[in-house]
């Protein structure tokens, strides 16, 4: 089957503050790939993948993701957009006077208002997927942050989108989070053909589970590779990276 | 100086047109006809009504009862003095109705609602959640503004009208025990004296002040940009430019009915 382009980056320039930028940035994602942005704080793989979902606009370059550029796109194709992306910020950023089961049926009650019967089945598959099933009556500020950002993945995978992104996959999970996470990028999101895009600003063993690191440096991109590969990079970042 | 003074007066100027931007765009997903997000902004409503309205109401009632105490037995004890006592009735249509009542209903729902709304937009803001709505398309204007919005100004207008009858019925039963007139007469000479314009004019009052409130401090908390910090900050400015607003509009509309 020939490979079907969803995101694509092309010269990609944007800053944000006074140190995080993204510098002449061009990358292109496949349907069902899974991506991991890898760098260090500040390096731009944040505001990269900001960028990638739409959620920011390039001061030059063009963005386009599943056929669109937010850029361009009218509010409506954007509301359509937004529909077929998840996206998981470093911050759980679930609503905090909503309980976690309302959290993830938001979308799905917003957008579509299907059935209440569909909402509670569609909602406790995904719940279930990442593990917080448990937590369905709970409210945010109960949770673990481990616990809230699976919930968060829960609420970006409900509306079933084209494409997850995940900002600093990481944070707030501990050893039991991340075999859940793994299981995850292995079992149902690869079954599914479900594209991934995630921040990495660590070196951790999910590295394998991902089609393709993207290495970045101040901005800039240092290559785009699998994994078994990045770390025979010749560049100051990867033995500073990679060291562990 | 006159530097300061211009910079001062284009930002005043530029944070009215925010705020009836603001306003603008609430009102019009109040008529536009998407049905998306309806239900969701419903349950908003509700709770915004609930909150501001329902649990004010305890408080609302004990302030009315001592504003009412307070103005009949001053003006039951005191005009009698002065040949004036016939006039009791129209002076707390006056006081009450026309001017304390939407006036006081409004610093209540500004201190209780106003903060609330405020600080919690600001905390969402820095817990990414007002970004976390933006990413999954949720309207910010359909989902936060327009259901705080009617919330305020059905919240607003129900505690005013609480508001004026507490502090007329309750204020004069509780003064009775110093006054010598009839509760039949006393009932009778404020109905005589309340006018269709006096009624009006308390429910536009509070609509307008349930108005202000609700985009005001909407506007500061969603003006949070990052830090925890600029919370209190915007509530703070949110206060004091809403009580600002709101005097601003009491005599706007008493001049436009009485001058």
């Amino acid at each position: 089957m020939r490979p079907e382009t969803v995101l694509e980056l092309a010269h990609v320039s944007a800053s944000k503050g006074d140190r995080v930028r993204v510098e002449d940035l061009s990358l292109t994602v496949q349907r069902g790939e899974a991506v991991a942005l890898v760098g260090s704080n500040a390096s731009g793989k944040s505001l990269a993948l900001k960028l990638g979902a739409g959620l920011e606009i390039p001061a030059l370059g063009t963005v386009r993701v599943l056929g669109v550029d937010p850029a361009q796109a009218s509010a409506d194709e954007v509301l359509r957009l937004r529909q077929r992306l998840g996206f998981v910020f470093d911050k759980h950023a679930l609503i905090s006077n909503m309980t976690v089961f309302n959290n993830v049926a938001l979308p799905l009650r917003y957008h579509l208002t299907p059935p209440e019967e569909e909402v509670q089945d569609r909602v406790m598959a995904r719940l279930a997927e990442c593990g917080v099933e448990d937590f369905r009556d709970q409210f945010p500020v109960d949770l673990t942050l481990g616990d809230a950002r699976l919930a968060a993945i829960a609420r970006a995978r409900v509306m079933d989108p084209d494409i997850l992104f995940i900002d600093e996959l990481l944070i707030g999970l501990d050893a039991d989070d991340l075999g859940r996470v793994r299981g995850l990028v292995e079992g149902p999101w690869r079954e599914q053909g479900l594209t991934v895009v995630i921040t990495l600003n660590a070196p951790t063993t999910l590295f394998r589970f991902f089609d393709r690191l993207v290495l970045l440096r101040d901005g800039r991109l240092v290559a785009a590779l699998p994994p078994a590969e990045a770390a025979r990079v010749k560049d100051p970042m990867v033995p500073d990276f990679f060291a562990s | 100086m006159i530097a300061w003074a211009g910079r001062k007066t284009v930002e005043g100027v530029a944070y009215i047109a925010d705020v009836l931007y603001l306003t603008y765009l609430a009102f019009k997903e109040l008529v536009s006809p998407a049905q998306r997000g309806r239900g969701a902004a419903f349950r908003v409503i509700t709770r915004q009504v609930l909150f501001t309205g329902v649990d004010a109401l305890p408080v609302v009632g004990a302030i009315a009862l001592l504003v009412g105490l307070i103005i009949i037995l001053q003006a039951g004890t005191t005009l009698p003095k002065v040949g004036a006592g016939a006039l009791l009735a129209n002076i707390i249509v006056l006081t009450v109705v026309r001017e304390l009542g939407p006036l006081l209903t409004a610093f209540i729902v500004v201190w209780r609602s106003g903060t609330a709304i405020c600080t919690e937009l600001g905390n969402m803001r820095v817990g990414q959640e007002i970004a976390a709505l933006e990413a999954m398309g949720i309207s910010l204007i359909r989902f936060i503004v327009t259901p705080r919005l009617v919330g305020a100004i059905v919240a607003t207008i129900c505690l005013t009208i609480y508001f004026d009858l507490v502090a007329i019925v309750g204020g004069f039963l509780l003064a009775k025990v110093h006054l010598t007139i009839p509760t039949a007469v006393y009932l009778d000479e404020i109905g005589k004296s309340l006018s269709i314009a006096d009624i009006l004019i308390t429910v536009i009052k509070s609509g307008l002040f349930g108005l202000t409130i609700a985009m005001i401090c909407c506007h500061h908390g969603l003006s949070v940009v990052a830090a925890a910090t600029e919370v209190p900050q915007q509530t703070t400015k949110a206060m004091l430019n809403t009580v600002t607003v709101c005097l601003v509009l009491d005599l706007v509309v008493s001049a436009s009915f009485f001058l």
